[in-house]
C-alpha cells in the first residue's frame, strides 16, 4: 500500500470537464493530470479542442462541467464559482499567447511589471528589479525600454514568456507558442521554454512541434474530435503509434 | 465665445461619454437598457431642439439657465452621447487578445479596462474624436438661435442692420475656416504623434 503522502504531487488536475458552444459539443468528459515539474504537449489536428482545453485550465473559457484543480484550488464548473476565486486560479497558471498579445502602449519592462504592480502589490522598484532578472533570463536584458511594435515575434514571444513568469505561477500554460513564428525564430522560443522545463517547471504545452514533444515533455497528450484518443510516452507515441487517427495526424506532420 | 462653446462641450462630452459608455457595456442588463435609452433619446433630436427645451424649458425653482450655459449643457450632453459611440467603437476595435492577456496575469476586469483596453481603444477613437469636435465648432452656430453671442449671432445681426450684405457672411466664413483648419492640422498632428509610439 502507498501511503498517499508519496504518491507525486497532481498540481493540475481535470476531472469530466466538458464544454460545448451552443449546440457544438467541443469536447466531453476529460480527465487529465499532470505532476508538478511535468512538461505535457498537447498535439492533434485543428478543432480537436486542445487550444479550448488549455484555456478552460485558467477559466479563459468557462468549462460547462467538471472540475479544474491547480495545486490547493479547485474550481468546480457552473458551481458559485465567485470571479475572486477565478481569479485566484489565473493567479497560479501563466499562459503564453500564439499571438503574444503584449501592450503595445507600453514598453517591455512596463509590461512585464504591470501585472506584479496590479495583483501582486509588488513596489515599482521591485517588479522592475524582477522584470530585469526575467528579461535576462529570457535574453532580453537590452529591451527594456523598447515598445513591444518594435521587436520581432520571436523576441516578443519571449517578453511574453518572461511577463507570465513574473507572476510567479505555478504552471505555466503555452498555447501554440511558435505557431505565429517562422521556424527559425521559433528555435529561440522553443529554447526559452526548454530551459524553463530543465528549471522544473510544470508546463503544458499545445503545439504543433513535434520535436519538442518529443526531446522535451514528459507526457504526450494526443486530441482528436474532443477526445483525448492517445496518452503516454512521447517518443513511443510519436514512432509507433497505436489509434489510427495518430498515425493519420503524425503522417501530416512529420512527413513534410 | 464659439470656442469657449465648443472646447466646453468638447470637454463634457469627452468626460461624461466614459460613464455612457461604461453604462453600454455593462453586464446588468437594465443599466444597459438604461444607457442605450439615454443615448439613443439624445442623438434622436436634433440640437436646435435640445437648446430651446433647456434654455426655455428649465426653471427649477429661480434656476434658469442663461443662453450660454444652456447651450453649453446641452452641447455637452450631446456630445457625450456621440462621444459614447465612438468609445465604444473603439473598445471593439482592440483585439480579444488584450483582454485574456490582462486575465491570464490575474488582473481584474476593471484594472483591465482603465488602463489596458482603454488606452489602446482611446488612442484608436481620437480620429473619430477630433473629427467631431471640428463639426461642432461649427455647430455651435445653433446657439445663435438661443442668443448666444457668438459667430452667427453678431453675423446676422450685422446683416439685418446694414440691409443684408453677402460681405459679412463671407466674413464669418473666414473666421470659421480661420479656426477649423488650423485645428484639423493639430489633430492630424496628434494622430501621426500617438501612432509613432505603437507602430513598427
Amino acid at each position: 500500500m502507498v501511503p498517499e503522502s508519496n504518491l507525486p504531487k497532481q498540481m493540475v488536475s481535470l476531472r469530466g470537464v466538458s464544454k460545448s458552444y451552443g449546440d457544438k459539443n467541443v469536447f466531453s468528459n476529460i480527465d487529465l493530470d499532470v505532476a508538478a515539474g511535468e512538461v505535457t504537449a498537447i498535439i492533434g489536428p485543428s478543432g480537436a479542442g486542445k487550444s479550448t482545453l488549455l484555456r478552460c485550465i485558467n477559466l479563459l473559457e468557462l468549462p460547462d462541467e467538471g472540475q479544474i484543480t491547480i495545486g490547493d484550488k479547485t474550481i468546480k464548473a457552473g458551481s458559485t464559482a465567485t470571479n475572486k476565486e477565478g481569479e485566484e486560479l489565473r493567479r497560479k497558471a501563466g499562459m503564453v499567447f500564439q499571438h503574444f498579445n503584449l501592450f503595445p502602449h507600453m514598453n517591455v519592462l512596463r509590461n512585464v511589471s504591470f501585472a506584479q504592480e496590479r495583483v501582486l502589490k509588488r513596489s515599482r522598484k521591485d517588479a522592475e528589479e524582477r522584470s530585469r532578472l526575467l528579461l535576462d533570463r529570457v535574453g532580453l536584458a537590452d529591451f527594456a525600454d523598447a515598445y513591444p511594435a518594435r521587436c520581432s515575434g520571436g523576441q516578443q514571444q519571449r517578453i511574453a514568456i518572461a511577463r507570465a513568469l513574473a507572476m510567479d505561477p505555478e504552471v505555466m500554460l503555452f498555447d501554440e507558442p511558435t505557431s505565429a513564428l517562422d521556424p527559425e525564430v521559433g528555435l529561440e522560443v522553443l529554447a526559452v521554454m526548454r530551459e524553463l522545463a530543465d528549471e522544473g517547471m510544470t508546463m503544458i504545452v499545445v503545439t504543433h512541434e513535434t520535436n519538442f514533444a518529443r526531446d522535451v515533455s514528459d507526457n504526450l497528450i494526443v486530441m482528436a474530435d474532443g477526445k483525448i484518443i492517445e496518452q503516454g510516452d512521447p517518443g513511443q507515441i510519436l514512432s509507433d503509434p497505436e489509434h489510427e487517427r495518430t498515425k493519420l495526424f503524425l503522417r501530416a506532420v512529420l512527413g513534410r | 465665445m464659439t470656442l469657449l462653446i465648443t472646447v466646453a462641450a468638447v470637454s463634457i462630452g469627452v468626460v461624461l461619454g466614459v460613464p455612457l459608455v461604461v453604462g453600454l457595456r455593462a453586464k446588468n442588463f437594465l443599466v444597459r437598457l438604461v444607457s442605450r435609452g439615454l443615448v439613443d433619446l439624445i442623438r434622436g433630436i436634433p440640437a436646435i431642439v435640445w437648446l430651446f427645451i433647456i434654455y426655455f424649458g428649465v426653471s427649477i425653482g429661480a434656476f434658469r439657465f442663461d443662453s450660454t450655459m444652456a447651450a453649453i449643457v446641452g452641447l455637452g450632453l450631446i456630445s457625450a452621447a456621440y462621444f459614447a459611440e465612438i468609445y465604444r467603437g473603439g473598445i471593439s476595435a482592440v483585439d480579444m487578445g488584450q483582454w485574456e492577456a490582462g486575465n491570464a496575469l490575474g488582473v481584474n476586469r476593471w484594472t483591465t479596462f482603465a488602463q489596458i483596453v482603454g488606452p489602446q481603444a482611446f488612442r484608436v477613437s481620437v480620429p473619430s474624436m477630433t473629427s467631431y469636435a471640428i463639426s461642432l465648432l461649427k455647430d455651435s452656430s445653433i446657439a445663435s438661435t438661443i442668443g448666444v453671442t457668438e459667430i452667427v449671432f453678431f453675423t446676422t445681426q450685422d446683416a439685418r442692420s446694414n440691409d443684408g450684405g453677402l460681405t459679412v457672411y463671407i466674413l464669418a466664413a473666414a473666421i470659421y475656416l480661420a479656426l477649423s483648419v488650423p485645428l484639423a492640422l493639430l489633430a492630424r498632428r496628434l494622430d501621426a504623434s500617438l501612432r509613432k509610439k505603437v507602430s513598427r
